[in-house]
């Protein structure tokens, strides 16, 4: 696949998640806003019923207030999730900006939540790193595809540990998993476009190495450690690029 | 509308959900009066007829008739102290932005929105609207002070003549 076909995919992405979560805010708007004015109203009658109210009223309100509580979580965890893909294409950063890649990484992480949860544990050592100069929808697709990686390298249950530090003129970004290791052979050829050990419809193998041309257009490095005990990737983006 | 001396805030967005969810919600507050318009044009042609009082405008940003950055550009013109607030969706915020400092907007409340911001911003709009009208009385006071002084003036001046 080449780059272009690559970036136009993008393109299409972010316009799509643009469509979504516009089209998802205004629903989404309402029905949070109109939880809390339950909330609120459940408040209100408390208040009017006075200190004995009757005993199966006080257990419908005590119902209705914990399914308005059960709302809110859920709809912040779809403002979150909508948020966090909006993040993620940042289309409105089409071009070069400079950010904090943390917001980046934290963006990814939400929306692998689901592949994650309760099977993996993520744990996060960001050091003081400050902003650089890149294309921050670019980078956001190297850590998508080095987390998807460490996430099915990790059969049952494990660990994904993200650190991020500045080393020199540089800013690094090391992601550690606990799971199968890559064989010595395959080290030198995990970059390769369309090597997989994943299996026809499982992968493509291109996640890579397009992780690695990303990387390569930020002037910077992208290095693999691996062992049995599982594999570190490590991102070494330049300050000044 | 107005059957009461809480203040009047007219409200436009294309989406009938939304103006539900605030009507409903200042129906709960039960401190004021909403008028809202699903079209732009309709709010506009009612304002421009009848003299309805209105203290503060809310606009959705995108909408199929007019966008809300036109749609409260023109209601400047018709009312020049009234406070204009735009919601905006994720989407659009940075052309928003830019909007907001070419017309002079007052604020912008982002949707989702939560409630107890939207009332805040709403209040302390009100209260901005206060301050001029308060800051206006003042300095017809003192130039009325003044007058009443050259008069003084002129006075001593003839008896001295
Ligand atoms: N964290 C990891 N642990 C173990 N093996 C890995 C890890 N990351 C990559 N690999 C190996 O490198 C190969 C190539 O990875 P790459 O991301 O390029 O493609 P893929 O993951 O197989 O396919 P796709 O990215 O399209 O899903 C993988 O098939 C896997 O064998
Ligand atoms: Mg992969």
């Amino acid at each position: 696949m080449s780059q272009l076909i690559q970036s136009e995919k993008m393109a299409a992405l972010g316009l799509l998640v643009a469509g979504v979560a516009h089209e998802i805010n205004t629903p989404m708007g309402a029905i949070h806003s109109n939880n809390d004015i339950m909330t609120r109203a459940v408040a209100k009658i408390r208040k009017l019923l006075g200190p004995a109210p009757d005993k199966e009223i006080s257990r419908l309100l005590d119902i209705l207030g914990e399914i308005c509580r059960n709302n809110e979580i859920a709809t912040d965890r779809i403002m979150k999730t909508v948020r966090s893909l909006k993040n993620f294409a940042r289309l409105d950063e089409a071009e070069r900006k400079t950010v904090n890649i943390h917001e980046g990484i934290e963006s990814t992480l939400t929306l692998l939540q689901h592949q994650l949860r309760n099977r993996i544990r993520i744990v996060k050592q960001f050091g003081d790193i400050p902003e650089i100069e890149c294309l921050p929808n670019q980078l956001n697709q190297v850590f998508m595809n080095v987390l998807v990686n460490a996430a099915q390298a990790i059969q049952d249950r494990g660990e994904i540990r993200v650190k991020t530090w500045t080393a020199g003129d540089a800013v690094k970004i090391s992601i550690s998993d606990t799971g199968i290791g890559i064989p010595t052979e395959h080290l030198s050829k995990i970059f390769d476009p369309g090597f997989t050990t994943k299996g026809v419809g499982l992968g493509t193998g291109l996640g890579l190495s397009l992780c690695y041309k990303i990387v390569q257009d930020h002037h910077g490095t992208i290095e693999v450690e691996s062992s049995n005990q599982g594999t570190t990737f490590t991102i070494t983006l330049p300050l000044e690029a | 509308m107005t059957e009461n001396s809480n203040p009047t805030i007219l409200l436009v967005d294309d989406e009938e959900m939304v103006l539900n969810s605030m009507k409903s919600f200042f129906a709960i507050e039960n401190n004021y009066n909403l008028m809202t318009y699903t079209s732009p044009l309709k709010a506009l042609e009612d304002l421009n007829r009848n003299h309805a009082h209105v203290d503060l405008v809310i606009s959705d940003y995108l909408m199929p008739e007019m966008d809300g950055i036109t749609f409260l550009a023109k209601v400047k013109e018709k009312l020049p102290m009234v406070p204009r607030i735009l919601l905006t969706g994720y989407a659009d915020k940075e052309n928003a932005i830019k909007a907001i400092n070419n017309v002079g907007l007052y604020q912008y409340i982002e949707k989702p929105w939560d409630n107890e911001d939207l009332k805040l911003v709403i209040r302390n709009g009100l209260e901005k609207t206060t301050l001029l009208h308060q800051l206006e009385e003042k300095v017809r006071e003192v130039e009325r002070a003044q007058r009443e002084l050259s008069e003084v003036q002129k006075d001593i001046l003839r008896v001295f003549a």
